[in-house]
């Protein structure tokens, strides 16, 4: 599989749009999944796919084809996310009323529940309440934890993935862990 | 053991990076320990319940809106990015360019007879041929170019004819060698090994 991926990306670098195009259907859903786990935001997490993918193309001639193609890709994703989710803190905060004069907050502005593809999916409470919880994850624990339970990721690929050693992986994902678990135990009725 | 030390073995273990000893240790502290045994099953079910999340899935249609959002394929840049990327061999190549030009400039310009040596008294030039007479011994090197050579006598060191032509009499006696450049890139290597020899000595 790891061979094949490079051998598609070999050829996208050298031209082929149908090669690229095949990377796009392999990693799209993977890319968007993750995204969307980062930003919580339908919109939001399409723009990124397309930003990553955009990154990807216009970055072919630096993949290192020793390295797997996931790790490449999962990276600049990542990192995507990260500053998007950067820019949003510093740009505005939520609770902030907008100088438009109608005492709007930000929260008005965000797309409604309804928009989230999965609206139809989840017909467990339960799992509402994970997806919030991993919304409200601070940054450095968000990635890790996504990559780890989302993507199944060994350790050592999120290592790879957010340039960091598995030693501070371990440790985010530890502190994730407990965050989510205080998180989740005040919902009593969810008998955790 | 006690609760601060099993914390850490909870993780280790939700992991999937605890084993031998320590996995039985920490078996025994939650079979002794209610809170650490609650912890553990919070702990344990938050990952269960992290990991039900279900994937969700794009719409179709964005694989072209993808594909649509690349810049075009610009060929013409690829060997504009292969110098970008490799300046040290550019720089090699550019500059073997000007010296193979400048080269080839002198090779082509030049359309004179020339001849060069230590010892140029021994030797006779009519028209376009240089002759060593019967007799007469040409110290040292004996260069000509764009000409014809004939030796009928003694040449003590080396013979290299450029360009031209080289006619040995019986009576010729050569001590060094004779080398006959023809081609402009053999012309090339024997000014190289000039130079060469030149730094050398």
């Amino acid at each position: 599989m790891n061979f094949v991926e490079a051998r598609l990306a070999k050829l996208a670098r050298n031209g082929d749009r149908n090669a690229f195009e095949e990377l796009v259907e392999l990693y799209k859903d993977k890319i968007f999944h993750l995204a969307y786990r980062m930003l919580s935001n339908k919109q939001e997490a399409e723009d990124a796919v397309q930003e990553t993918f955009l990154r990807v193309y216009t970055n072919l001639h630096r993949y290192d084809e020793n390295q797997k193609f996931s790790t490449w890709i999962f990276r600049i994703g990542t990192n995507l996310c990260i500053d998007k989710l950067r820019r949003r803190k510093n740009t505005y905060s939520l609770d902030a009323e907008l100088p438009d004069g109608e005492g709007n907050d930000f929260y008005a502005m965000l797309p409604s529940d309804e928009d989230t593809p999965e609206k139809q999916i989840i017909v467990s409470e339960t799992q509402e309440l994970i997806r919030k919880a991993i919304g409200s994850l601070p940054e450095k624990y968000k990635s890790v934890v996504i990559l780890r339970y989302l993507h199944d990721m060994s350790l050592q690929e999120i290592g790879d993935v957010l340039d960091m050693p598995v030693t501070t992986v371990k440790t985010r994902v530890h502190r994730g862990r407990e965050y989510l678990r205080k998180l989740l135990e005040q919902h009593e009725h969810i008998t955790i | 053991m006690n609760c601060k030390e099993a914390l850490p073995l909870i993780h280790e273990y939700l992991d999937g990076d605890l084993h031998g000893s320590e996995a039985k240790e920490l078996k025994e502290h939650l079979i002794a320990c209610p809170a650490c045994r609650t912890l553990f099953k919070q702990l344990e079910k938050t990952d269960a319940m992290v990991r039900s999340l279900p994937s969700v899935r794009l719409p179709d249609t964005l694989t072209a809106q993808i594909m649509s959002g690349l810049p075009p394929m610009k060929k013409s840049r690829t060997w504009t990015d292969w110098i970008r990327r490799h300046p040290a061999v550019s720089v090699a190549v550019v500059f073997a360019a000007v010296m193979f030009g400048s080269y080839m400039s002198m090779w082509n310009d030049d359309k004179n007879l020339m001849v060069k040596g230590n010892d140029l008294q021994e030797v006779i030039i009519q028209g376009d041929t240089v002759i060593v007479p019967q007799g007469h011994t040409v110290n040292g090197d004996l260069v000509v170019q764009r000409g014809k050579l004939e030796v009928e006598g003694d040449v003590t060191g080396n013979v290299t004819v450029i360009d031209g032509s080289v006619n040995l009499a019986s009576t010729a006696h050569i001590s060094g060698q004779v080398t006959k450049v023809d081609e402009a890139i053999g012309w090339i290597w024997y000014k190289l090994g000039e130079i060469v020899t030149m730094i050398a000595s």
